[in-house]
C-alpha cells in the first residue's frame, strides 16, 4: 500500500504545479505555416448545389476582390502563410494576422457576449469571442459581411448567416496547432461543414510579411483579368 | 486551466492528509509560502507595463478637428531646402487644380505613421516577445520585436509600408527603433518618411494607465536638418470597445468621388 507524502513535501512539490496550471491557458502566439500537408477538408454537404450561373458570379466575386484589393477576410485569410496568433498576455484578447490583405482578426476573451446585429457593422472578418476549455481555444465567429473572397474549403461560401466555431489546440508539444473549422449556415448546409488545418510552427526569427495590393497597377490588373499566355 | 475537477481533487488531497496541531499548521504556511514563492520566481517575467488595449486620439486642446490638434501641439519640421522646393512645386500645382495623390482613389495601404494621428481607434497586442498594432485604418498590422533580434542587414531587408521595427524596455518605456520604410509617407508638422529615414519612438503610460504618451522622432539626413521629435498622447478607449473595418472599394465610382483618375483600361 502506498503511503501519502508527508504535507510539507506534498505541498512543496504538487502546489506550484496546480496553481500553474490553474492560472495558465496554452500560449499559441507566434508565426505558424501551413504546408502540403497541412490541410483535411472533405466535400461540404450544401442544401442546394449551386447553379453554373452561381458558381461563375461567386467566381467573379473573389476574383474582382483579388483585382480590386478589397479585404479578403475570414475563411481565406486563414489558410495563408504565415499567420501570426499574438495572444495577449493579460488573457483578454487575441489577434491573428495574416500577410494577405486584411485586417487582423480580433478575437475577444474576456467574456463579453457577441455585439448584438442591431449595432454590429458586419465585417470580413466578423465577430468573434473566444474561450478556453481545458488546453483548446474555442472561438465564435458572426456578422460576417459580403467583403472579399467569400469562398469555404470543399464548398460553399460564407454569408450573413454564416456561423463559425473554430477549436485551436496545440500538438505534438507545442510544434504543431491543430485548428477545426466547423461553418453552420442554414441557407448553405445541410449539415455543419467541418475541416482542419494543422499549422507548424515556424522556425524562429521568422517575421509578419506584408503582401501588399496596388489596384493602380495597369500590368497586374491586365494579369489578372487577360486570357491567360495573352 | 484546472476547472472544478482540479479544485475538488486538491481538497480530497487535503482532507485525506492528517495534520495535527500548531506545528502542523506552521510547517503547511511555510510549505504554501515556499511553494508560492517558488512559482513566482520560476514563472514571473521581469514585470513591464501592460500596454495592450484599444487606444485613441481625443481633441484636449481645442483643435476643433484632428488635423486642427495636430497644428496645435506638433512643431513644424526643419527641412532640408531639396525638399522644401519639392513641397513648393508640389503645392503649386495643386494650386493649379491638379490631382498629385491618387492614395485614395485607388484604396492603397495607408502609410506609417498615419493611422497613429488618424481619429480611428486602434489595438495593441502585447507579448513577452511582441507588440502588434492593429489599426482601423486600411493598412496592415505593425509587429514590433521585443525578443531581441536585430534590424535585418540591407540586403535582406524589405521595405513595408509599417518598416521593420524592434523594440526594448528602458524601465517603465518601451522603446521602439523602426526603419526600412517603402517611403512616400508623410509626418505631423510637415515631414516626410523615406526609404531610409529612421524613426525612434517612446511609448509610455501616463495618467495611472488612462493614457498613452508616444514620443516620435524621425531622422532622416535627406529630408531633415534636424531630428523631427513630436508627443501624441491616447486616451484608454472605454471596456467592451470593439473593432471595426475601414473598407475601400477602387471599384466603386463614388470611392474616387471628384478624384480624376489616370486612365487604366483594365
Amino acid at each position: 500500500m502506498n503511503k501519502p507524502l508527508p504535507l510539507p513535501l506534498f505541498t512543496l512539490l504538487v502546489c506550484p504545479a496546480l496553481l500553474s496550471a490553474q492560472s495558465k491557458s496554452p500560449d499559441l502566439s507566434g508565426y505558424w505555416e501551413l504546408r502540403f500537408d497541412s490541410r483535411n477538408v472533405p466535400p461540404a454537404s450544401l442544401i442546394v448545389p449551386a447553379t453554373a450561373a452561381e458558381r461563375a458570379a461567386q467566381v467573379k466575386h473573389d476574383a474582382d476582390a483579388i483585382r480590386w484589393c478589397h479585404f479578403f477576410g475570414v475563411p481565406y485569410m486563414m489558410a495563408w502563410s504565415p499567420v501570426e496568433i499574438v495572444q495577449n498576455t493579460n488573457g483578454k484578447e487575441i489577434a491573428i494576422t495574416s500577410p494577405v490583405r486584411t485586417p487582423a482578426r480580433h478575437i475577444y476573451t474576456d467574456g463579453r457576449p457577441h455585439v448584438s446585429a442591431e449595432t454590429f457593422d458586419p465585417t470580413s472578418t466578423g465577430n468573434s469571442i473566444g474561450h478556453w476549455e481545458g488546453e483548446t481555444l474555442v472561438v465564435d465567429t458572426i456578422g460576417f459581411s459580403d467583403e472579399g473572397i467569400l469562398a469555404i474549403p470543399g464548398g460553399g461560401t460564407r454569408t450573413a448567416t454564416s456561423h463559425l466555431i473554430e477549436r485551436f489546440r496545440l500538438l505534438n508539444g507545442g510544434q504543431r496547432l491543430s485548428v477545426v473549422f466547423t461553418w453552420e449556415d442554414p441557407k448553405m448546409y445541410a449539415t455543419p461543414h467541418t475541416y482542419e488545418f494543422r499549422y507548424y510552427r515556424a522556425p524562429p526569427g521568422t517575421e509578419a510579411r506584408e503582401f501588399d495590393c496596388n489596384a493602380s497597377d495597369a500590368e497586374r490588373a491586365k494579369f489578372l483579368t487577360s486570357i491567360p499566355g495573352k | 486551466m484546472l476547472g472544478a475537477g482540479g479544485d475538488w481533487l486538491m481538497n480530497q488531497r487535503f482532507r485525506n492528509t492528517v495534520v495535527k496541531g500548531s506545528a502542523g499548521a506552521a510547517l503547511m504556511a511555510l510549505a504554501l509560502g515556499a511553494s508560492a514563492s517558488l512559482l513566482l520566481a520560476q514563472s514571473a517575467p521581469a514585470k513591464v507595463p501592460d500596454l495592450s488595449g484599444f487606444w485613441e486620439r481625443r481633441d484636449d486642446v481645442g483643435g476643433g478637428n484632428f488635423g486642427g490638434i495636430l497644428e496645435k501641439i506638433v512643431p513644424k519640421a526643419s527641412l532640408t531646402p531639396e525638399v522644401v522646393k519639392a513641397n513648393q512645386e508640389t503645392a503649386a500645382r495643386q494650386a493649379q487644380g491638379e490631382v498629385v495623390a491618387f492614395g485614395s482613389k485607388w484604396c492603397l495601404s495607408n502609410l506609417y505613421p498615419f493611422f497613429m494621428q488618424h481619429s480611428a481607434a486602434w489595438d495593441l497586442f502585447q507579448t513577452q516577445t511582441e507588440i502588434m498594432q492593429a489599426a482601423e485604418v486600411h493598412t496592415f498590422p505593425r509587429h514590433i520585436y521585443l525578443d531581441g533580434r536585430k534590424h535585418p542587414s540591407p540586403a535582406m531587408l524589405v521595405p513595408t509600408v509599417n518598416g521593420h521595427s524592434i523594440g526594448h524596455w528602458e524601465g517603465e518605456t518601451l522603446v521602439v527603433d523602426t526603419i526600412g520604410f517603402v517611403g512616400g509617407g508623410g509626418t505631423p508638422g510637415g515631414g516626410r518618411v523615406g526609404k531610409n529615414t529612421h524613426l525612434t519612438e517612446r511609448f509610455k503610460l501616463i495618467d495611472g494607465g488612462k493614457k498613452l504618451s508616444v514620443v516620435f522622432t524621425w531622422e532622416d539626413p535627406a529630408i531633415y536638418l534636424k531630428p523631427h521629435t513630436y508627443e501624441l498622447q491616447y486616451y484608454k478607449s472605454e471596456p467592451g470597445t470593439y473593432a471595426f473595418e475601414e473598407t475601400c472599394h477602387a471599384d466603386d465610382p463614388k470611392q474616387s468621388g471628384s478624384v480624376v483618375a489616370p486612365g487604366q483600361k483594365y
